[in-house]
């Protein structure tokens, strides 16, 4: 496990110099400070008397405050879903085809190390910086509407690592990806492609209507099997979030068919890797 | 030249550092159906101790061996040993120091934060002092607070020189260890090769600088067209034929000369002898001063390393 974490630490250490990367960090803090300084909430017995965004009343009726803030949190999940995995996409796109450049992967080849360790690694370091980014802004947010309105939800928190998960699976076919071809480029079509792939995968049954009965349909649903239903664990999050029942009927199923999918990518990786000269 | 005997009096009787049988690597390319041989058997034990160095023209499968000998690139066919274990297990490459060809160092890091995350992977504990020190070594003490991103490639390389010196290493494989540092630098990394060298270490050279490599090496070996095409001690190679050039005062009578088995040389009073050993160059020398002729000076022609990779793969093509 040593030098799992070890190549996590260099993935991260490689991370924390990138410019970018510290850019969204700010950003996020800035959005989180704004929020913070701009917004004033008064809550008369458990109720949102009345909200005030930089000194302008926002009209709302009077309603308990976990009910009005639903819409608030329901949109920040969604924000934090497609809005990370995206950002992770672009961000993290590089990071496996550096790690695998000319150079650079002969030198850790050459290092103690099992070939699996440098993809684990890379795919961990990857992950923590996805569950730390999520973690800050979800509990920030939180955090400032806890103490604003007394109400304290974990459903952001919850919301966020949903969107993590999401974002392991569209990683560990970027990952994969890399394996084949070193180029950042590709990785973030991949990424892209399978995201947008789980998007429609989480609506197949409404949209196989679109398609006629036959072989079409029978293609698309096949296709669309295979793919993690990421629209659906967004809607998930999102309820989540706003401490409401999800819509969909199994979470549980839903969060396997994830993870046997990012499974499913990465030992695909990890078995071109192994056999694979650099 | 001259460190070689130095070297070579404690390369005896010691398992190879290196050991390969019949190794053989084809590379396939997606879509094609024939691959290209980049290693066509080749057969090299490196012993132990021992300043070896790899020579051949561009191509020749030196940087394929290299990586085979160290696991990055799997052989199509035939055995490699690496101190007397496989190059794929952890623990034996954890006793390898390499500096690969074209090093990537991460721009935004400094040398002291590489030297210590190289060392963490390397399963050694990061010693700040030990590691300064290293940096020292290598002419890099001034620069070590700064970012990699701006160091010159002559100071990249002595970097990843120090890298590959992390640990003590028993195995040191250097590929063109020396490119891009200036000609004061070579001397300095010549100096800690030979260092390492008398401390025991075996040295797996590959450089294109072939005086480089006859001032560090004591063995060579010639890799033309995937395959091991001379290798032995410098002087055995650099020998070549038994060939002496004699030198006689003026006067000396050139055609007798050559009656008496002497080929005349491009300059006058320089003449050449053929002989395989000292009897027989006596002989001959017995019959050069019989026509009266004073010999003035004697001494064995010998051929560089380049001449020797030149006349060899000449050869061999």
């Amino acid at each position: 496990m040593k030098p799992v974490l070890g190549i996590a630490a260099y993935v991260l250490r490689e991370a924390a110099s990138r410019k970018f990367i510290l850019a969204f960090l700010v950003g996020i803090t800035l959005v989180l400070a704004v929020v913070a300084l701009s917004l004033r909430i008064e809550v008369i017995d458990g109720a949102l008397a009345a909200t005030r965004l930089f000194g302008d009343v926002i009209p709302t009726s009077i309603r308990a405050v976990d009910v009005a803030l639903r819409p608030v949190f329901k949109a920040a999940a969604f924000i934090v879903f497609y809005g990370g995995i995206v950002f992770g996409i672009v961000a993290c796109s590089d990071f496996a085809p550096g790690l695998l450049s000319p150079g650079r992967i002969e030198h850790l080849l050459a290092l103690p190390l099992r070939r699996w360790h440098l993809l684990a690694g890379t795919f961990l370091g990857v992950m923590t910086l996805a569950l730390g980014g999520t973690v800050y802004g979800a509990g920030g947010l939180t955090l400032i509407f806890g103490v604003k309105t007394g109400y304290w939800t974990l459903g952001p928190l919850i919301a966020g690592v949903l969107a993590c998960v999401g974002f392991a699976a569209v990683y560990a076919v970027m990952l994969t990806t890399a394996t084949f071809v070193r180029s950042a480029a590709l990785c973030a079509a991949a990424g892209g492609l399978f995201l947008v792939g789980g998007i429609i995968a989480g609506f197949r049954q409404q949209l196989s209507r679109f398609f006629e009965a036959g072989l079409g349909r029978n293609a698309f649903e096949a296709v669309t099997l295979l793919l993690p239903r990421l629209s659906a664990l967004a809607m998930a999050a999102a309820d989540l979030a706003a401490s409401t029942p999800p819509q969909i009927r199994s979470l549980g199923l839903l969060l396997v068919g994830v993870f046997v999918f990012g499974l499913g990518a990465l030992v695909v990786g990890f078995w071109r890797f192994e056999g694979k000269d650099y | 030249m001259s460190h070689s005997v130095v070297y070579s009096a404690t390369v005896t009787n010691r398992p190879p550092a290196i050991e390969v049988t019949g190794l053989c690597k084809t590379y396939f390319r997606a879509f094609r159906r024939q691959g290209s041989d980049a290693l066509r058997g080749v057969d090299l034990t490196v012993p132990e101790g021992s300043a070896f160095g790899l020579i051949g023209p561009n191509g020749a499968g030196k940087t394929t061996f290299i990586k085979s000998i160290l696991g990055i690139v799997q052989p199509t066919a035939g055995t490699v040993r690496v101190l007397g274990g496989s190059p794929e297990d952890p623990r034996i490459r954890a006793r390898i120091g390499y500096l690969p060809e074209r090093l990537h160092l991460p721009g935004s890091w400094t040398a002291t934060a590489f030297l210590a995350t190289v060392a963490r992977l390397k399963g050694l504990q990061p010693e700040p002092a030990a590691h300064l020190k290293l940096l020292e070594r290598v002419g890099l003490a001034e620069a070590a607070g700064r970012k990699i991103g701006g160091y010159s490639k002559g100071m990249r390389q002595r970097l990843g020189l120090a890298t590959a010196l992390l640990g003590a290493p028993a195995l040191l494989i250097l590929d063109e260890p020396t490119d891009g540092i200036d000609p004061m630098g070579r001397v300095e990394v010549r100096r800690i090769l030979q260092e390492e060298v008398q401390r025991g270490t075996t040295l797996f050279l590959n450089s294109h600088l072939l005086a480089e490599t006859e001032r560090v090496c004591d063995r060579v070996a010639i890799l033309a067209q995937g395959r091991v095409v001379r290798e032995g001690r410098l002087e055995e190679l650099a020998r070549g034929a038994a060939r002496w050039q004699a030198r006689f005062a003026p006067g000396a009578d050139a055609g007798a000369l050559e009656a008496a088995g002497l080929q005349r040389a491009e300059t006058e009073g320089l003449f050449r002898i053929d002989a395989d050993g000292p009897a027989t160059l006596n002989a001959a020398l017995d019959k050069a001063r019989a026509t009266g002729a004073l010999l003035v000076e004697l001494k064995r022609e010998g051929a560089d390393l380049e001449a020797v990779l030149v006349g060899t793969v000449g050869v061999a093509a």
